[in-house]
């Protein structure tokens, strides 16, 4: 996280307000005022941390209670049964908790099916697994841990107030690293997972380690906190630590906070807190729960991305951001070619080699062994009817898809059992035939991406590329608008921009003219005449035929899964196979 | 060590409890295999149909066969305006999980604030009888949830299979778009399969509340076996949902014969996990 | 004329993906509309199926205005669709999904008589009725497509690309196939990038190019122009 002065003095302005909590129990006040304000710092915890995987990167869990069980438990033990001094079971418990997360996550984030609903389901029963495990083992055995003998220092002169302020100080570690993904590369890629998981890890997100790093922190820190509540209640049991409130208001709170911001949960959770304080337990208790259900019901259906978007909307309004600065005239933003590149290409030297490629879905051959090289520096039109493999051959090249046979050589390296990101890394980029934008990104956030993780630029020298790249592509204005407010025209230039801002050395464009009137067609071909001319060999896929042969160098026909024929636009479209394949054998004569 | 008699008990008790489990798993398993909407709420209403029987006969005399009437008609409208809001705001997948999750939580602290957390039985006739049949004891009630179980699942799987309507409602599930073109109403079809999932839910409440103990929490318990039925007998298949549930109540029962009756509620989870983990493609 | 559209526009969300259309289709005609892809042909057949809904302009199917229908009544009208990829519904059987064909109440009356029928034109389907849909080869799926829209009793087949995907040997018989439909008295309309068998099977055609009509007659007319070489060549 590049440390720029406005995050350091958020930083800073979270460690004040900490310090000044931190003097409430040295005044006079009431307990009760202390013990509520740890019961906020508490529920700041939780939901803060519960959003972290569930609110940026959109794997909604209904497991937090799990990992917060885990943590209570781990401390009880330790403090308890093997006598451990108290403020060493909190980091314990802590990475016990994210040791579970992390294995949850290691064994279930691998399998792509198991997102959304089934990885809620997932959620749960880990939740009522691990309570049923503790419950009929010695660790607690059905009867809870009593807490009580456990020793402590006393800071502010008694026990409460250690808790009190073991409880900030959690409170304050979570804002502040929850803050810190928020803003940082990490952040943005979790985001990214969230609209588009898929397309995230072509752009050079590498989703699987940025999931486990979301689910152990976000695990480790219920584990914390439940250590902290351990000692506090100084009575656990499995009832009402796993209890349904446990599941429920992180959710809750975060979702009417708003999820995807970093404050949002703790502004939900002081809301939701203070509101249910005024019924104390007994039958009105139940009722306040059902209310807490009921508002959860409403902000889902009509604030969906609660409170939070419409107070910084407020915000901004107030305090306009900073613009970043966009050259009027594009003056040469974009380097030279590189000096090796340009040798390269006068060698007409193969960059992308394709050798015997096979790929096959559930019996049918889409990819029938085709080989094909791409010369550095050259713009190759893929051309085929429909169904003859063009979208699975970029598709396997850009390593969505695995090799089955035949290998895929770039530069020396062989991509073919890479995974997605890695290969973006190595410098592959597509655009999508239908745009596939992060849509709740801004215009400039999702270049900002594909510059970040295609071409490894920390996150504010990205957005400052992306600023660049949106001005090549004519989308200056557009820059903090969001994908869904732009039209098709603009959102295909959108997908170009993306596969610019990564920098590649070979940039494949799938069908990027469709849907485009001639006017539009024309400027498209000029940009892709010019990023062809500073050194990025293009792949071509289009049906557009006279655009095909008006940009192309050379021209490459798949049919039915196989190569039919390479070379020499003019020489490619009179071949007499290619011919019949479009109109039929009749006219091929 | 094990006395042979003490293994086919539980194999009838448990053959039986997956009658329940079965009758419970079908309306959730054709919502979610149909209408592609996660219902957490399904037990909750369950339960609520169950409570609902329990006072109606002990507070108002109504017997449940009559009760059981009004509910499932009851709920068959609710069926129907909660697929109406689901409709007007255009709700997600997981939008209908987060939703009927928080409507489970309101029904389970209403249901705990009229009645409280105490366990309630409805004390009935037949509640204590069995037929015995050797060594073996089959308790009348769970039987007759067990063969309406059975009677439901296979009258719902003709329904699916031979008539027009049900057939529609697959072709749906399967393409909406292309099942419009042939004519099919997806609409109104949809809000019919909705109020029928609710109706399924309230004749489970009714045999929840002649054969088991009542109490709020016990939303949550059945969570864990119903969807682990309902993953087990793939999505909207009425059949697999009744050998889910017979599959899963068997495994239950000798664990608590075997092992130790607390680890019971083990066994639908670790059996959710592992299938999810597992076969990911099944469902 | 039995299909009488006239300055139909459609539009996805913006841009219009067709406009200035004017096309029609007499009875027991069968009428080809060929051009590259994304020219709009996908959305000319969807639009008279029902499933996209016009901006502009008319489209009359016997004097009824299907454009104003609610999308499930306008199969009813005598319309039945072929979709490209033919989309069956791969869950259910081949009898199932022949009978989702003649779901709509006209239809279901003759149900018994539409499945001999179908059966006749495919007798391939009749061994396999019982096998799940989504197992068959792409040239019985392609038939099972068929013999689904057949059941609604249309006046009017629409074909959507019927021969993507498929071997040459079975495309001539589909073809085929379609020819007898055609003198059993229904009228086509054939969309396709197969420029060679829907120029030989059809009495009239359309070429559509980049969102308009461009061409318009005879097949053999159209097939001496160089349009067409412009068109799918570039050249």
């Amino acid at each position: 996280m590049d440390l720029t002065r406005d995050r350091i003095r958020v930083i800073a302005g979270l460690v004040v307000v900490a310090a000044l909590l931190l003097i409430v129990p040295a005044t006079s006040i009431a307990p009760y005022y202390i013990a509520f304000l740890y019961l906020i710092f508490f529920w700041i915890s939780m939901a803060t941390s519960w959003t972290i995987l569930s609110g940026f990167a959109g794997y909604w869990s209904f497991g937090h209670a799990a990992f917060f069980g885990t943590g209570v438990y781990a401390a009880a033990t330790l403090a308890t049964k093997f006598d451990w001094p108290f403020l060493w079971t909190i980091p314990a418990a802590g990475l016990l908790a994210a040791a579970l997360g992390t294995g949850i996550g290691w064994l279930v984030f691998r399998l792509q099916r198991l997102r959304g609903e089934l990885f809620a389901l997932i959620t749960i029963s880990v939740t009522f697994v691990v309570a049923a495990i503790i419950s009929n083992t010695p660790i607690d055995g059905g009867s809870g841990v009593y807490l009580i003998s456990v020793s402590m220092p006393e800071l502010f002169g008694s026990q409460p107030g250690t808790i009190y302020t073991l409880g900030l100080a959690l409170c304050l570690m979570t804002m502040v690293i929850t803050y810190g993904v928020y803003r940082s590369r990490m952040g943005l890629g979790l985001f990214a997972i969230h609209d588009d998981e898929d397309v995230a890890e072509v752009k050079g997100v590498p989703t699987f380690r940025y999931k486990l790093g979301a689910i152990a922190l976000a695990s480790g820190i219920a584990g914390a906190v439940g250590s902290v509540y351990s000692i506090n209640v100084s009575y656990v049991t499995v009832g009402e630590t796993f209890e349904i409130t446990t599941i429920m208001y992180p959710v809750v709170m975060s979702i009417f906070g708003g999820s995807r911001h970093w404050l949002g949960p703790a502004l939900g959770a002081i809301i939701v807190t203070i509101a249910l304080y005024g019924f104390p337990a007994g039958p009105e208790a139940a009722l306040a729960r059902g209310g807490v259900a009921l508002g959860l019901i409403l902000v889902v259906l009509l604030l969906p991305d609660g409170v939070m978007p419409s107070i910084m909307r407020v915000w901004r309004r107030v305090a306009p951001r900073s613009l970043v600065p966009i050259p009027a005239l594009p003056e040469p933003l974009i380097p030279a070619p590189r000096a090796e590149e340009a040798a390269l290409a006068a060698r007409h030297a193969t960059v992308l080699e394709c050798k015997d490629v096979v790929k096959t879905f559930g019996g049918v051959q889409a990819l029938k062994g085709v080989t094909l090289d791409v010369r550095q520096g050259e713009i190759l039109g893929l051309v085929g009817p429909n169904g003859s493999g063009k979208s699975t051959l970029i598709n396997v090249i850009t390593g969505h898809f695995r090799l089955d046979r035949g290998s895929i050589n770039f530069a020396g390296t062989a991509i073919g059992h890479l995974p997605a990101h890695q290969v973006a890394r190595l410098g592959i980029a597509r655009s999508y035939q239908i745009p596939r934008p992060f849509n709740r990104l801004t215009v400039l956030d999702n270049v900002a991406l594909a510059a970040s993780f295609g071409d490894g630029h920390g996150e504010d020298e990205a957005r400052r590329m992306a600023a660049h790249w949106l001005g090549y592509t004519g989308l200056a204005r557009k820059a903090f608008d969001y994908p869904p407010a732009l039209n098709l025209h603009e959102r295909k230039f959108l997908e170009l921009a993306r596969g610019l801002a990564a920098r590649p050395r070979v940039l494949l464009l799938d069908e990027v003219l469709s849907g485009l009137n001639n006017t539009e067609v024309d400027e498209a071909l000029t940009l892709i005449h010019d990023i062809r001319d500073r050194g990025t060999t293009i792949i071509f896929v289009e049906h557009l035929m006279r655009a095909v042969n008006q940009v192309s160098d050379r021209i490459a026909v798949l049919n039915g899964g196989a190569l039919i024929a390479l070379g020499d636009p003019k020489a490619v479209m009179s071949d007499s196979e290619v011919v019949s394949v479009y109109l039929g054998k009749a006219h091929a004569s | 060590m094990f006395h042979a008699s003490l293994i086919e008990q539980s194999l009838i008790t448990g053959i039986l409890a997956g009658g329940l489990y079965g009758l419970l798993a079908l309306g959730l398993s054709l919502s979610w295999g149909l209408l592609r909407l996660v219902n957490l709420g399904h037990f909750a209403i369950a339960l609520l149909g169950a409570y609902l029987t329990w006072w109606m006969g002990t507070a108002l005399d109504i017997a449940p066969w009559w009760a059981g009437l009004l509910i499932i008609a009851a709920f068959f409208i609710y069926g129907i305006a909660l697929h109406w809001v689901f409709m007007r705001f255009g709700v997600t997948e997981m939008q209908s999980m987060l939703i009927t999750f928080a409507f489970a939580v309101i029904v389970e602290s209403t249901l705990q604030f009229l009645w409280t957390a105490d366990f309630r039985r409805y004390e009935t006739a037949w509640g204590t009888q069995s037929w015995v049949v050797g060594t073996l004891y089959v308790p009348k009630l769970s039987l007759i949830a067990f063969l309406v179980a059975g009677a439901l699942a296979v009258a719902t799987w003709a329904w699916l299979r031979y008539t027009y309507v049900g057939r529609a409602l697959r072709a749906c599930a399967e393409d909406a778009p292309i099942a419009t073109a042939y004519g099919i109403n997806h609409r109104a079809l949809s809000f019919l399969l909705s109020g029928l999932c609710a109706a399924y839910a309230g004749v489970a409440g009714v045999f929840i509340a002649l054969i088991a103990t009542l109490a709020p929490s016990q939303i949550w318990a059945w969570v864990g076996v119903v969807f682990a039925v309902v993953i087990i007998g793939r999505l909207g298949n009425p059949i697999g949902a009744l050998i889910g549930g017979v599959f899963i109540g068997v495994c239950e029962a000798l664990t608590m014969a075997v092992i130790n009756p607390s680890w019971a509620p083990l066994v639908s989870f670790s059996v959710l996990i592992a299938f999810l983990l597992f076969r990911p493609r099944w469902i | 004329m039995l299909l009488e559209i006239e300055n139909l526009v459609v539009g996805y969300g913006g841009a219009p993906a067709i406009w200035d259309i004017a096309l029609n289709v007499g009875e027991r005609e069968i009428v080809s509309v060929i051009g590259p892809n994304g020219a709009g042909k996908s959305t000319l057949i969807n639009t008279i199926a029902g499933l996209l809904k016009p901006e502009r302009g008319t489209l009359r199917l016997g004097g009824v205005d299907l454009g104003r229908l609610a999308p499930h009544l306008v199969c009813r009208q005598g319309v039945a669709l072929v979709p490209e990829g033919r989309r069956l519904f791969a869950g259910m059987t081949v009898e199932e999904n022949l009978e989702i064909g003649c779901y709509r109440p006209e239809a279901r009356k003759v149900r018994a008589h539409s499945l001999e029928r179908v059966y006749e034109l495919f007798p391939v389907l009749q061994e396999r009725r019982q096998q799940l849909s989504g197992t068959l080869s792409g040239g019985q799926q392609q038939m099972v497509a068929i013999g689904r829209a057949m059941m609604a009793e249309p006046r009017l087949l629409l074909l959507d690309e019927p021969s993507l995907g498929l071997a040459p040997a079975i495309v001539g018989e589909m073809f085929g196939a379609i020819e007898r439909i055609q003198s059993e008295g229904v009228a086509i309309l054939l969309v396709e990038q197969n420029v060679a068998q829907a120029m030989e099977i059809a009495d009239r055609a359309y070429v559509l190019e980049e969102g308009r009509i461009v061409a318009t007659g005879l097949p053999e007319e159209l097939l001496s122009q160089s349009r067409i070489k412009e068109a799918y060549l570039g050249l």
